[in-house]
């Protein structure tokens, strides 16, 4: 609501890649709907058990009208559940409010650039459509606002793989998070605030680095749980976050068009992308490598079809070296389960 | 070593691979008696069993011959074959796996390597068959190279990409965007621009120059064998249907696994001449037939048998379906003046790959054209992008055309968790509606 007194329109945003940039440059702030609380029993008319909780989650925050005072919605096609819930919103339950699309390329090289570019111009001319012209200078500002959270984002994931940040694993995702929905020049307040008030000079060595792997850092109450039971998050290749997290800064060219058009290719390996597995491979070994992670524990999402045909390769490059592994299944259930909090603590004693 | 190869691909080619199949199926059984409730079983059978059984079998003695590449359904192979690839389809191979209920088997290789019950069952089969080797065909040669496009859906990247891993071997992909509403031309044109890249890179890979020619060729005789699907088809639009849609799930081979070779055209010739005869002479697939069904999505696999029972034994001719018209789609769309163009549309702008609206566009003129008065939509457990939207498209299909319609829950080859004895029942259910209406 402050959003719109602010004079800005809101968007909802799907998960999980996109250019915010764009919006912003708008006037538009993107709040992101990867798990919010609410009754997926709503759903039931329209997708069947075998869909993954984001979409669930999703559709069922669309139907209890809680997006009332939204102006507009962009599904990025991440995967095929969301692919198809974007044209259910449009086609099936007739809404009316402008439904975007945004397609990642999966393609890499100059042809993707190319439509990459092209994509963010017909984007941009349907949020016109929502929000009159853009302003001169708005798409350079928002584009400099980007760089400035993926290097606070950089800064602060560096710190927490160094072990020099005071914060337990839910203050951290609380502080990562606020960027899916917060103005980015609020986001980038709060993140400026957290690792001035958190970055420690010495690594703090406190309780046992992994890595946690995935889509979401949620349940709310596995991480409360992981904190009280000792364990350091030291990194993460979750689609949420880490994998969102340019982990090298990006020579951008001086055109904002051809900035944003680069950086939708430039993100880590994802199993979203077009990505071989051994990119991905090596990137999640570099993070254990970077981080000292003494495991790796893999939070899968029920029916989540991109990260189920990836991870058992992954499982085993990491396997074939010796690091500890935890395969864990959830469905965003709001407790974590007797027998998830038996597994991970007989994790726990197998590392090393 | 090569020209040994190349003799004996040459003489398997030729007469040895016939000759051998002869000799091992034995003298020909006569056919199994027929329920009353079909009709006469088609003659091209035959024909379809030799040429698919030829393609697997020559698969066998192929590798370091000519390129071997796995390719998706949807890919524009045209391209593939310009440069003499053999081409083998996971997705076929999968439905033939699932058709001789190796299902389950295969998933569970899959399954004990890591992927999780939850996955496309035709992705896990295949997957079951790389680590294990185990297949209903003989045995597959493994690809040189993988040929991937996600226009059916984005699964199939996923797949390929762990193909691709677990042989260690070039993955192409030609990206193609979900199309919302009208074309997108920039979307078209990136497609088109990618299949071109492809060139050098297959150049590369396969030691073959392109060959403009041969690739025009090639085209035409896609297009040709995609019209004569489509011609095929069509004779279902006829009362009484001369063949039912559990029969085109089989006759769909061809187009399939060798759409722009000649046998495939020749294949759809000789089914369309023996359609049209049963047209002609009134010749029912389904005696009595009381109601005609449209189906949306694949086909149960592993369960053609009795459901193309039950259905036929209540009256009831399955007549068109949503998975066996895309095939007939890039017919109209193929132009060998503008291979690039053209292709990117005939492959970007398929039915699955467009947003929901079209589909039910698509699904109400399909009703319409074979006179349909009911709809049965398969929600295939592990096939997302196929069924995720399906019940939304059933209220609306009801209400555009005024029929009867059905959500069966089932898969595509995985039947672990089928239950038959609840799909009768609610298959009767229905079937008792439409006697009702
Ligand atoms: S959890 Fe997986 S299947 Fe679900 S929306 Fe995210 S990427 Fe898609
Ligand atoms: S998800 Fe569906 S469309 Fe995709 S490969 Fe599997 S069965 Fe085919």
């Amino acid at each position: 609501m402050g959003q719109k007194a602010a004079g800005r329109s809101l968007a909802a945003v799907w998960p999980a890649r996109y250019p915010a940039e764009l919006l912003w440059a708008h006037g538009i702030c993107a709040g992101e709907v990867w798990d919010p609380p609410g009754d997926v029993g709503l759903t039931s008319a329209h997708l069947q058990s075998f869909v993954c909780p984001v979409v669930k989650r999703g559709l069922g925050l669309y139907l209890s009208g809680t997006l009332a005072p939204v102006d507009l919605f962009v599904f990025p096609h991440t995967c095929d559940s969301l692919q198809n819930l974007s044209s259910l919103v449009k086609d099936l339950l007739r809404e009316e409010r402008p439904c975007l699309a945004w397609y990642p390329p999966r393609g890499s090289g100059p042809q993707a650039l190319a439509y990459a570019e092209s994509q963010l111009g017909s984007l941009s001319r349907a949020l016109e459509r929502v929000t009159g012209p853009m302003r001169d200078g708005a798409l350079e500002e928002a584009v400099a606002w980007g760089e400035r959270r993926d290097g606070l984002l950089r800064d602060l994931y560096r710190s927490r793989a160094e072990g020099k940040l005071r914060a337990t694993a839910t203050e951290f995702y609380e502080a990562v998070r606020s960027c899916e929905y917060l103005w980015p020049e609020e986001a980038l307040a709060r993140l400026e605030a957290f690792l001035r008030e958190r970055r420690a000079e010495q690594p703090l060595k406190e309780g046992v680095p992994v890595l946690l792997s995935g889509v979401l850092p949620a349940p709310a109450s596995l991480l409360q749980w992981l904190d009280g039971e000792g364990i350091r998050i030291a990194e993460d290749d979750l689609i949420a976050c880490g994998r969102r997290v340019l982990r090298e800064p990006l020579e951008s060219p001086p055109d904002p068009w051809a900035a944003l058009a680069r950086r939708q290719l430039a993100w880590p390996p994802c199993s979203t992308a077009g990505s071989p597995l051994r990119e991905r491979i090596a990137f999640l070994r570099r993070l254990v490598e970077r981080s000292g992670a003494r495991g790796v524990i893999f939070l899968a999402m029920k029916f989540c079809e991109p990260e189920g045909f990836e991870r058992p390769a992954l499982v085993e490059a990491l396997r074939a070296e010796g690091v500890p592994l935890l395969q864990v299944e959830s469905e965003l259930e709001p407790e974590p389960p007797a027998s998830l909090v038996t597994r991970i603590q007989a994790f726990l004693e197998s590392i090393p | 070593m090569k020209p040994w190869s190349n003799l004996r691909f040459a003489f398997m080619r030729g007469a040895g691979l016939d000759w051998m199949t002869r000799l091992s199926s034995g003298p020909r059984r006569p056919p199994a008696s027929r329920e009353p409730f079909f009709g006469p079983p088609l003659q091209s059978r035959h024909e379809l069993r030799r040429i698919m059984t030829r393609h697997y079998g020559l698969a066998r003695y192929v590798k370091g011959v000519r390129p071997v590449a796995w390719v998706t359904s949807g890919a524009p192979v045209e391209l593939l074959r310009a440069f003499g690839c053999y081409t083998l389809y996971p997705e076929n191979h999968s439905a033939v796996c699932g058709a001789r209920r190796m299902g389950p088997e295969l998933c569970e290789v899959a399954e004990d390597a890591g992927y999780s019950l939850d996955l496309c069952s035709y992705a896990k089969v295949d997957l079951g068959h790389a680590l294990s080797g185990r297949t209903p065909v003989g045995r597959l040669p493994p690809p040189d190279l993988l040929f991937c496009t996600n226009n059916i859906c984005q699964t199939v990247l996923y797949w390929f990409k762990a193909l691709a891993h677990h042989y260690r071997i070039p993955l192409l992909l030609v990206d193609t965007p979900y199309v919302h509403g009208e074309p997108d031309e920039a979307a078209l044109r990136y497609v088109g621009d990618q299949l071109k890249a492809l060139v050098p890179e297959l150049e590369r890979i396969t030691g073959s120059d392109f060959r403009e020619e041969r690739f025009r060729e090639v085209l035409l005789s896609s297009r040709r064998s995609a019209a004569l699907w489509g011609d095929v088809l069509s004779t279902l639009q006829a009362r009484p249907t001369p063949m039912t849609l559990f029969d085109a799930f089989v006759h769909l081979a061809p187009v399939v696994a060798l759409r722009g070779l000649p046998v495939c055209e020749r294949y759809y010739e000789g089914l369309l001449r023996e359609l049209k005869e049963r047209v002609e002479r009134g010749v029912a697939a389904v005696p009595g037939e009381r109601h005609r069904l449209l189906w949306d999505n694949i086909a149960v696999w592993f369960a053609l048998q009795p459901l193309s029972r039950l259905f036929a034994e209540n009256g009831c001719a399955l007549v068109a379906g949503t998975y066996t018209h895309a095939w007939a789609e890039p017919a109209a769309r193929i132009d060998e003046r503008d291979p690039w163009g053209s292709l990117a549309r005939a492959y970007g702008l398929i039915f699955l790959n467009r947003d929901l609206e079209s589909r039910l566009d698509l699904m109400e003129q399909i009703a319409r054209d074979f006179s349909v008065d009911g709809l049965v939509l398969h929600s295939a457990r592990s096939c997302k992008p196929y069924s995720l939207g399906q019940y939304g498209i059933q209220r609306a299909l009801e209400e555009r055309l005024g029929v009867r319609s059905v959500v069966l829950e089932a898969d595509m080859t995985d039947f672990r968790s089928w239950a038959e004895a609840a799909a009768r029942t609610r298959l009767m259910a229905f079937i008792e509606s439409l006697e009702a209406a």
